[in-house]
């Protein structure tokens, strides 16, 4: 009977693993299976229904998109540049609105968070559009300075919301306490505040860096075709249907945004195992 | 020992955060400066008085700003390969490409510029356009000009090609460059001869329900077949040429429109849906839901053969009773920061030289008048290699019909969302 008790047991425990691996493994197709498709249209040279894999193979896109005449290795240089310059300057600015935000009470405090909060909510052609018209008076349009103001607008809400967040749990009396120490505002500054927040500062900055590395309209508007991002060159070759070339693209698009999780996945684990120790 | 670990982290986060801020504000700027192309500005009304040689030398050494649509990947490698380099070594001009999604988004930047009063010193120098954005930007007065009367090489096109884009009359504001017609393909792995003429086609799918389907206007493709019924039914090309005629559109646009609801049933999906773009129509055509497929490029099948997205069995046909042309043109922004330069390339870019030299690189179908070349130069393009599945050029030009003017081509994608779409 109790011997009969456990078999059922572990069978239901083994039943329960089982179970675990297939909902893992529908999770893992759902995030491979695209990334796979796009792999093998991007070498698909004959690839017609109803057969199930390409008849033949070519390295035609990948010659193209690789070509210096592409000018793809460029445009992947200027988003690069871009979503950094888009991602520190988004930090500089959300960190003080996160932590006043956070840490202090006063009068109109809702509405200042709703005007934050606000380019998320505009509808960005018409945001874009105004801002081009003021951009071509100062001399910001067609330069890839008016790009990254442009890339700052929907940008910085999310990185302000992220810093609210770390500093809603960040104990303030840590700083007063190194201070009395006798830590000057810079070690302050770099041995208790940052240390702290960390993992929203990376937080925030991959998301200012992914939304400015997806940025397309604002990019073609504010750039006028001047500033040639990755996500120019997709589109191009997605409306003129190569499919080989467009998904060759997409997996360059997507390379940066995966490599960049992974060290954003990364830090903040070890910050967090740190700070169970 | 892990805070101080921690501070380290810290510390060296702080420097590398500070350098990356100075080193890529400095990247930005310098890169921000490039832009600004050498400034040649020249008279349009004293273009015809200018001896052209004396244009390309002072268009010698300047950089041309080319917006073109970019998704095609031979018109890439060409336009930044062996034609910038063509350019150079001839005529010392740096071609610089300004890649476009869309013509529409240059029309936009330029009404945009237009508006904000920016009139010198703009980034495109020349632009790739035809019909709809021809007319916008003739309307929004962003285009420089005229000046294409004023080419040595535009003798050799048709008088058409410089009359009208779309009904839109061109008057010197943009210059004939290529030539499109629409064709329609079929596969002969699955069908051994298509439809002949419209009618033919209509009676094709009644008897083939399910196996024909157009894009969905104001999709380009899809809006060109609904010319072709809207010559069927008005009696050919000739009263749809100029102006608008309300009542002649009515009584036309009616059979048209009672054609395609009476379809319906007959098309791919019981028309309850369309294809949005060419593109989708063509994964319909690859994938055998559909027998018929359409272009508005001639060489479009033998390039997508090519590229292996067809099968190699696949032709190409017009209709007895001709299919609707086009050229395409070039034409100079109202602030190009240098015109000198753009009218030596545009130039260039009409000649027999280096249109037989796309033709063979691009397959383009050859656009000059064949009556204006010499009997040599009939001999050259005729020996064009052409594509497998493309016409020669006397098929195809045998049986160009002209488009019709704007408003007919609006009204009928605005009509059939409202009287076949969703009646």
């Amino acid at each position: 009977m109790r011997h009969g008790d456990r078999a059922k047991e572990t069978a239901s425990r083994r039943a329960l693993v089982v179970i675990e691996w297939l909902g893992m493994l529908v999770v893992l197709c759902g995030a491979i299976g695209p990334l796979l498709l796009l792999a093998i249209s991007s070498i698909a040279h004959s690839w017609f229904w109803p057969a199930l894999l390409p008849g033949e193979w070519s390295g035609r896109a990948w010659s193209y998109v690789l070509a210096p005449v592409a000018g793809v290795g460029e445009a992947l240089v200027t988003s690069l540049l871009i979503a950094v310059l888009v991602a520190l300057a988004a930090l500089s600015m959300a960190w003080p609105a996160g932590r006043l935000v956070a840490q202090r009470d006063f009068p109109g405090k809702r509405a200042l968070l709703f005007l934050l909060l606000l380019p998320v909510l505009a509808p960005p052609l018409a945001s874009t559009m105004g801002m081009h018209a003021l951009f071509l008076r100062y001399g910001l349009a067609d330069t890839l300075l008016g790009v990254v103001l442009a890339h700052l607008v929907p940008s910085v809400p999310y990185a302000t919301m992220v810093l609210t967040g770390s500093f809603s749990r960040f104990e303030s009396g840590l700083e007063e306490q190194a201070r009395t120490l006798g830590a000057s505002r810079f070690r302050v500054w770099r041995d208790v505040t940052i240390p702290a927040i960390r993992p929203g500062l990376a937080v925030a900055g991959a998301f200012a860096f992914l939304i400015s590395w997806s940025q397309y309209l604002s990019t073609l508007i504010i750039g006028g075709g001047r500033v040639q991002t990755l996500p120019l060159s997709l589109v191009a070759f997605q409306r003129s249907g190569d499919e080989p070339i467009a998904a060759a693209l997409s997996l360059l698009f997507l390379a940066p945004a995966v490599l960049l999780l992974l060290g954003v996945g990364r830090l903040m684990i070890t910050v967090n195992g740190k700070d169970g120790q | 020992m892990n805070k101080r670990l921690g501070g380290r982290r810290g510390g060296r986060l702080v420097a590398l955060l500070t350098a990356m801020i100075v080193v890529l504000t400095g990247l930005a700027c310098r890169r921000a400066e490039e832009s600004g192309p050498s400034r040649v500005e020249i008279d349009p009304s004293q273009l015809s008085s200018r001896e052209w040689p004396e244009l390309e030398r002072r268009a010698r050494g300047t950089t041309v700003n080319y917006a073109m649509w970019a998704g095609d990947e031979a018109r890439n490698r060409y336009f930044r390969g062996p034609f910038a380099d063509e350019l150079r070594q001839r005529y010392g001009i740096e071609l610089r490409i300004v890649p476009l999604g869309d013509v529409a988004e240059a029309v936009n930047k330029l009404l945009n510029e237009k508006g904000a009063g920016k009139t010198r010193g703009g980034s495109i120098d020349m632009i790739w356009i035809n019909g709809e954005n021809f007319g916008t930007a003739r309307q929004g007065g962003v285009l420089w000009g005229p000046f294409a009367d004023a080419l040595p090489h535009i003798g050799r096109y048709a008088d058409e090609a410089r009359q009208r884009d779309f009904g839109t009359p061109i008057e010197g504001y943009e210059a004939p460059w290529q030539r499109a017609q629409f064709v329609m393909a079929w596969d002969t792995g699955r069908m051994a001869a298509p439809p002949a003429d419209i009618p033919g086609l209509i009676e094709w799918i009644r008897a083939n329900p399910g196996r024909f389907t157009y894009p969905a206007p104001p999709d380009f493709t899809g809006s060109v077949f609904l010319r072709h019924l809207l010559y069927h039914f008005g009696g050919g090309p000739e009263k749809f040429q100029q102006g608008f005629d309300e009542e002649l559109y009515q009584r036309t646009a009616d059979q048209v429109f009672a054609l395609l609801r009476e379809l319906r049933p007959a098309l791919w999906r019981r028309g309850e849906t369309y294809p949005a773009n060419p593109r989708d129509a063509d994964r319909l055509f690859v994938n055998r839901e559909i027998d018929l497929t359409m272009s508005y490029g001639p060489a479009f099948a033998s390039e997508r053969i090519a590229r292996g997205e067809y099968p190699a069995t696949v032709r190409t046909f017009v209709f007895t009773s001709g299919t609707i042309g086009n050229y395409n043109y070039l034409a100079i922004p109202f602030n190009a920061a240098n015109p000198t330069g753009a009218l030596v390339v545009i130039n260039h870019l009409m000649g027999v030289e280096s249109l037989l030299d796309q033709s063979r690189r691009l397959g383009i179908t050859f656009p000059l008048d064949p009556a204006r070349l010499s009997a040599a130069e009939r001999d050259l393009v005729a020996a064009l290699p052409r594509g497998p599945a493309t016409l020669t050029t006397e098929e195809l030009a045998s049986h160009l019909l002209p488009e019709p003017a704007v408003r007919y081509l609006e009204r009928l994608e605005r009509d059939w969302r409202e009287r076949v779409l969703q009646p």
